[in-house]
């Protein structure tokens, strides 16, 4: 079960480089369409600077960067337990291509609550606040785990 | 031309156009495994998710289904105009299953010099089973 004692811990920043390659990748993961994503004359066409990252990017970081994974490992959470319970992000700027974002995750709740059925779980949040090579905000992520018990 | 929406264009109750994709192929859950990096076996083997209570094997990536939604979203009102988009995971996506997206506007305010409007979303498969419930808000642009 989720280590209790950790809410408000943080752990190593997320730094990643973004590149062009990986945002075209997810869009086409994702069977988006969307030129904005593909072709940097497109998106400057609607008024971007280069070609955005896709809404749901920053998963990108998370688990490239095998930090999920490990926050995962150090909360003592079951691997094989946990479900993906909501996700949000909230957008401050746009994520480009070049662009060096950082953020530290950190615990900011864990409760237990029991299920429909009585099964007893713990909803583990997690959140991070991005920013780029500026130091200016770019977007804040949060992730609630379901670790089933 | 730009693709541009306008506040004024907006009324609460109007629909967001529906997105349709799919049926779910495994292939499409290695490609997303690759582009996001989430290599749990959970989603690219079958044999894997047997063994942990998936009868129909390796299920879709939950975040795969929110970037479907984000696919809707951003197609309808351009993604410099996102705010904000949570989503919660209600169900798992079997591979086979077409997934349709919905949304509706519930909101709409003009607060602080922007004009916000607050949308629910919806990805439901074709028998109606809810996979993934959310919302977004967006800022945008007056005609005025």
């Amino acid at each position: 079960m989720a280590d209790h004692a950790k809410v408000g811990k943080e752990y190593a920043p997320v730094t990643w480089e973004v590149e062009r390659g990986k945002i075209r990748e997810l869009a086409k993961a994702i069977g988006d369409p969307n030129p904005i994503f593909q072709d940097r004359e497109a998106a400057v066409k609607e008024g971007y600077r280069d070609t955005p990252a896709p809404a749901t990017f920053l998963t990108v970081p998370m688990m490239w960067s095998t930090s999920m994974p490990f926050v995962i490992n150090d909360l003592a959470i079951n691997f094989m337990m946990v479900l993906h319970g909501e996700e949000e992000y909230e957008y401050f700027q746009e994520i480009y291509p070049g662009d060096t974002i950082t953020a530290t995750p950190k615990v900011t709740s864990i409760e237990e609550k029991t299920s429909k059925s009585g099964r007893k779980m713990d909803m583990v949040t997690i959140e991070l606040v991005y920013t780029n090579q500026k130091g200016e905000k770019v977007a804040r992520a949060r992730s609630l785990l379901v670790e089933r018990k | 031309m730009a693709h541009e929406i306008f506040f004024e264009d907006i009324t609460v109750g109007m629909e967001m156009p529906r997105l349709v994709k799919g049926p779910m192929h495994k292939l499409q859950h290695v490609i997303y495994a690759g582009a996001s990096g989430d290599f749990n076996p959970l989603h690219t083997d079958d044999d894997f998710a047997k063994t942990v209570g998936m009868p129909k094997g390796a299920i879709a990536h939950g975040m795969l289904v929110m970037g479907f939604v984000g696919q809707a979203i951003t197609t309808w009102i351009p993604k410099k105009y996102l705010k904000r988009f949570g989503v919660r995971f209600a169900g798992m996506t079997m591979q086979g299953n077409t997934i349709t997206v919905t949304g509706k506007v519930v909101d709409k305010k003009s607060s602080g010099g922007l004009n916000l409007i607050t949308c629910e979303v919806m990805a439901a498969d074709e028998n109606g089973d809810v996979k993934v419930t959310g919302s977004f808000d967006a800022a945008l642009p007056s005609r005025g």
